[in-house]
């Protein structure tokens, strides 16, 4: 209960610094695996964006816009991993791929899934990628359980 | 001259559209939390249609700490925030009594829209990155904000990013000065939105559009409150 009253404390007082400074920035990034032993072999991007958006789609994403804003709270779930791994986090950002992967031409219920986070910077001489995170490796389907 | 009671009636319309919009991305299109979003566009429905408000206002406000507790804080960040601060807001107008508690409550709404223009731009004016223009171009080099690859061309343009950087923070640093006047309050209201069909437009983020639109009036009454007495 306190926990989510603490929740609410920051909207009635809040801090509205928005893009003070950009912060490194997360690529959430998964990967098929066939057992828990081997090296992964290929990250696929999570959630790519579109090569180019029209002027008409900009607008018309004013007013339905969800697959955007469920990738922005990806975001900020991967930037609360980097603070400290809560499972709420790794948690949603898990379901997310998941759901994702049901989307795929190929079956994907043998395999394993795992995660990483890398956050991007800019560095001395140009663009630097840093791993911050690496989740446990899952199956793909939740076991039944009777 | 906008009065007490208008003000606050547009502010719980504006704020029952913005839900609506955001319950329906919900429902139909993430089909996340779906059950709770259901119960929100209810109750927007009735906060619209105006029946009961102070009892409408009060359950969408316990029902909203059902969401946050759901995702551990705001689903959206800062447009979150401002639907939030724009329910209690209204619902604290509704219930306190008659007289200087409910003007108080609505018109901290109106202060908040006032601090969050302003201290946008402060934190970034104080910022060498931002004054110089590097910290636009990291948004669009490397951030994940841009909505389209295309866009991260835009970082190769550094004297537009410079001038846009100053354009951004000369508004939200000056915004303050346009509540003293009437027509530059209301200049100052079309440029801000204007700001966020941009940033929506860019960057995806459409909730804020939505959101702010809805705390302007509580902005505009106050002006007329405290400048033009009334």
């Amino acid at each position: 209960m306190w926990k989510t009253l603490s929740f609410a404390l920051p909207v009635l007082f809040p801090s509205w610094q928005f893009f003070k400074t950009v912060e490194p920035s997360p690529r959430v990034q998964w990967a098929l695996l066939s057992d828990g032993e081997g090296d992964v072999v290929e990250w696929n991007e999570f959630r790519l964006h579109p090569l180019k958006v029209t002027a008409l789609q900009m607008v018309l994403r004013l007013f339905w816009n969800p697959y955007r804003n469920d990738t922005l709270f990806v975001v900020s779930c991967a930037e609360r991993i980097q603070q400290f791994p809560d499972p709420h986090s790794i948690h949603e950002i898990r379901r997310r791929i998941l759901s994702d992967l049901r989307k795929l031409p190929f079956d994907t219920t043998d395999k394993l899934l795992q995660f990483r986070l890398v956050f991007v910077h800019r560095g001395e001489v140009g663009l630097e990628h840093e791993v911050v995170f690496l989740s446990d490796i899952t199956p793909t389907v939740v076991p039944v359980t009777c | 001259m906008l009065t007490f009671e208008s003000a606050l009636r547009a502010t719980e319309i504006l704020l029952a559209l913005a839900f609506l919009q955001q319950s329906a991305e919900h429902i139909f299109g993430s089909r996340d939390a779906r059950s709770l979003f259901f119960w929100r566009a209810v109750m927007s429905i009735g906060l619209l249609l105006g029946y009961y408000s102070e009892w409408t206002l009060l359950a969408m406000s316990a029902h909203s700490l059902l969401i946050l507790n759901r995702y551990q804080g705001p689903y959206n960040g800062g447009s979150d925030r401002m639907g939030l601060l724009i329910l209690y807001c209204l619902c604290l107008s509704r219930w306190l009594p008659e007289g200087l508690p409910k003007e108080a409550a609505f018109g901290y709404l109106g202060f908040q829209v006032i601090v969050s223009y302003f201290v946008s731009g402060q934190v970034k004016i104080i910022n060498r990155d931002w004054r110089n223009g590097q910290a636009l171009q990291d948004v669009f080099s490397f951030s994940t904000y841009p909505v389209a690859e295309s866009l991260r061309a835009l970082a190769k343009r550094p004297r537009l990013l410079w001038a846009a950087s100053w354009a951004v923070m000369l508004f939200e640093v000056l915004f303050p000065l346009s509540f003293l006047n009437s027509t530059t309050l209301i200049w100052a209201l079309v440029v801000g939105m204007a700001f966020h069909v941009a940033n929506a437009c860019l960057f995806g983020l459409n909730r804020f559009v939505w959101f702010w639109i809805a705390a302007y009036p509580s902005l505009i009454w106050l002006h007329c409150r405290l400048v033009l007495g009334g």
